[in-house]
């Protein structure tokens, strides 16, 4: 008896197995990431760049300024803080600018790079410090996760280290 | 049926073609369907390509049922997945970026294809800070769309069906040392192997083990940064520094070494049996998995037979004598092949063992090829449109 | 409070190291309760040690990047080294009679792991120098006591033990001969890692200061 009700129980359990077979391409791939989109998950900040601070409206684009992205035990990378330029392709020719990044109405780097009509085209600027709390960065193209200048989309992503000594790393 | 006592080797002994192809029809129709989105859409390329995996699917399961063998006919697929997916995603990676290493900026802005591999290292992560410490977007967006959520619900799905045979029938890594493994007549290392397979088949685990820690401590996909050796074959980070450097000496050193030379000594999986972690990962699914295989000790002579051709050392002396294969058994039918006695036999958990393995066998291979019709033959038919599309008459 | 917030990071952070280590210990919750034990009294003198240090030099120990370095450095190369020696269980102790009789009996108990290995362990956890560890530092380096920088400590540490205590259901996981193999290769694997790490952040500091 209990030999007969197994076995029953396990050719439903194959039957299901099938059943989800079937229903993977229809259903099931879509209920399961469904579920994971929307569980509360974020991209890790050391690719995403972090949450917003602030926006800084300019003449015909915006200055999207992250918080700073701290390093964890164990890892060497920079702490830095993410600006993003958007929309990449209502800039000017050359940005040049001075950025706010802490939020206390000073400014607290001079950023400066060409803006090429080619997306295509590997961008390359520099970054001067006004302060000791970030460092200054000459040629800066896409080195690092943490001294970066790169076009993703139609936005252009600066990635300005923050000084480690300053930082309490 | 006539009764089945074949070996790799020796011929084997058919099914009527009239049963065999009607055992095929439900695995044509669904190939049919499958590749129905792939006629609907523009391209002679693609449409050559899907009409050749059709038929090829089709008739490697016909053969399945034909001959009542399972390991050859799999490995055929299996071969062709883990030689033309490369292809197809180099293909695919020259046309849109003209190199294969990443740059920061695809990480940077989401547009990363998220791996599976990578799936138990962001477990933890995920649970307790989350975090995907993965780069991607967790949802597909018009770059991606094999994002991180899509990604991991197709593996989910796929894992409930297989368990640890995905890496029978899903990786489309596994099957380039499948391939190296089948090329050499003698087994070189053969002693190696069997004196130490008791201790090698755990380095998967310790090495799961491993990854999983560091990359919950340090918040980084130890694995994907470190270990990976397919990274060679598919993308990895742009060198541009010592540290990318040595991260690209390592995948290339680990690929020749695991997944080039090693089988081609020992005619093993050496990767997937004796270094990766994904294995042994899957290899928990398989307590929850319906399907086994087990050994008749009535019949059972202690050859090794079984032993020797197991690709991934999934035997032991006292597993065999227990009836069972071990954990990391990937299903691959290798064993109940070569059996000459018909002892190793496929299992429908909660059933008799060998009461009619063949009912078994064939609800397994049906959930199983679904799924490899679904996801390796379209990886096929991508990878063999580019093939075409490279063609110098074209 | 810093602690108990800060709890899951030293749980993630000691957990390569705990881990294995206590896979390669006997079964047994009460064995694995004293040994957590000790590990976390290591711990706390590591704490201790460090509130001392902080006080007395001031806050230039968290702050300066390049001076901590070197501590950091090292620390790693330490408890590569004390992976390899108590959770891989290298040298092992080679027993003067090397092919014992099959007729000499056994007086009592097997030879016990070395307690040795949850002091070593839990004092380089301990000043792991981490960063809510280093935070709490700098609290501490302002207080105006030496007795309230380690009492702040204390406390900390307090915080951040409660977060170990599930670490003791590893006392129930069967002990066979493949689980402390794989922990052991896991506690190599582990080794290798800080090793390298301790050793290149050493090496990148005697050259590029």
């Amino acid at each position: 008896m209990r030999a007969r009700i197994l076995a029953i129980l396990a050719y439903t359990g194959a039957a299901l197995t099938l059943l989800i077979a079937v229903a993977v391409p229809f259903v099931l791939i879509g209920a399961f990431a469904n579920a994971i989109g929307h569980a509360g998950l974020h991209i890790d900040a050391t690719y995403s760049g972090g949450t917003v601070a602030r926006t800084i409206e300019r003449n015909g684009y915006r200055i999207v300024v992250y918080q700073p992205v701290q390093p964890r035990l164990l890892q060497r990378s920079e702490p830095f803080v993410q600006v993003a330029f958007e929309p990449a392709d209502a800039l000017p020719a050359q940005v040049s600018d001075e950025i706010d990044l802490d939020g206390d109405g000073r400014p607290d780097v001079r950023v400066s790079f060409a803006v090429p009509a080619d997306p295509g085209t590997p961008l390359h600027g520099s970054v001067t410090a006004l302060n000791g709390k970030y460092v200054s960065l000459a040629n800066v193209s896409g080195d690092s996760f943490s001294r970066l200048l790169v076009r993703t989309g139609d936005r252009i992503v600066l990635r300005i280290p923050l000084n480690r000594e300053m930082a309490g790393r | 049926m006539a009764s089945r006592s074949s070996t790799l080797a020796q011929p084997a002994v058919f099914r009527g073609v009239g049963r065999s192809l009607l055992l095929t029809l439900p695995i044509a129709l669904w190939t049919l369907l499958m590749f129905t989105p792939s006629f609907q859409r523009a391209g002679r390329d693609l449409h050559i390509a899907a009409a050749v995996v059709i038929l090829f699917m089709t008739a490697l399961f016909f053969l399945m049922m034909r001959t009542g063998e399972t390991y050859r006919w799999r490995r055929i697929f299996f071969v062709a997945l883990g030689f033309l997916f490369p292809v197809g995603f180099i293909a695919s990676l020259v046309a849109e970026r003209g190199t294969m290493s990443i740059p920061l900026s695809r990480m940077v802005s989401g547009d990363t294809p998220f791996c599976f591999m990578v799936t138990p290292t962001i477990i933890l992560p995920a649970a307790f800070a989350r975090t995907i410490i993965f780069p991607g977007a967790i949802l597909p967006t018009a770059t991606n769309t094999r994002s991180i959520a899509f990604m991991i619900g197709l593996w989910f799905a796929f894992t409930l069906v297989l368990g640890k045979a995905w890496c029978s029938y899903a990786c489309f890594f596994g099957g380039i040392e499948e391939g190296f493994a089948a090329f050499p007549k003698r087994r070189r290392l053969h002693r190696f192997v069997t004196k130490y397979g008791g201790i090698l088949r755990l380095i998967p685990w310790a090495i799961l083990v491993f990854v999983v820690l560091l990359s919950a401590a340090i918040l980084e996909p130890v694995y994907c940064m470190w270990l990976c050796p397919f990274k060679t074959v598919t993308e990895f980070p742009a060198v541009r520094n010592v540290e990318t450097a040595i991260q690209f000496g390592v995948f290339v050193t680990l690929f020749a070494g695991l997944v080039v030379a090693l089988p081609l000594l020992t005619k093993k999986r050496t990767q997937c049996g004796f270094f990766c972690p994904f294995g042994a990962f899957q290899s928990i699914f398989n307590k929850i998995n319906l399907f086994e295989i087990r050994f008749n000790r009535e019949k059972c002579v202690d050859c090794t037979l079984c032993q020797t051709a197991c690709p991934t050392v999934a035997l032991s002396k006292d597993s065999i004598r227990e009836g069972k294969t071990l954990l990391n058994c990937m299903k691959c039918g290798a064993c109940v092949d070569v059996c000459k006695k018909d002892a190793a036999v496929w299992h429908l958990k909660g059933t008799p063992v060998a009461v009619k393995p063949e009912r078994a066998r064939l609800l397994f291979l049906y959930g199983a090829w679904a799924l490899a019709v679904m996801f390796g033959g379209n990886i096929l038919a991508g990878s063999i449109a580019a093939i075409i599309g490279f063609l110098p008459w074209k | 409070m810093l602690g108990l917030t800060t709890g899951p990071v030293c749980l993630a952070s000691c957990g390569p190291v705990v881990l294995p280590w206590m896979l390669v210990q006997p079964q047994g919750v009460r064995w694995h309760s004293r040994q957590l034990l000790l590990f976390l009294a290591a711990r706390l003198a590591g704490y201790l040690v460090f509130a001392a240090a902080v006080w007395l030099v001031g806050s230039s120990i968290p702050h300066a990047w390049s001076r901590r370095s070197w501590l950091v450095g090292g620390i790693q190369v330490l408890l590569a080294a004390a992976l390899v020696v108590y959770a891989a269980g290298w040298p092992r102790r080679r027993c003067a009679l090397a092919q014992p009789s099959s007729q000499l009996v056994q007086i009592g108990e097997a030879p016990r792991p070395r307690t040795s290995g949850a002091l070593a362990l839990g004092f380089l956890t301990g000043i792991s120098l981490c960063p809510p560890f280093l935070v709490a530092g700098v609290r501490a380096a302002q207080l105006a006591h030496l007795w309230a920088a380690l009492l702040f400590f204390a406390f900390f540490f307090v915080g951040t033990a409660v977060w170990f205590f599930p670490y003791l259901s590893l006392g129930f996981v069967q002990r066979t001969p493949a689980v402390v193999t794989v922990a052991r290769m896991v506690a190599i694997l582990l080794a290798c890692w800080y090793g390298l790490s301790g050793v290149s952040i050493l090496i990148e500091r005697a050259f590029y200061g």
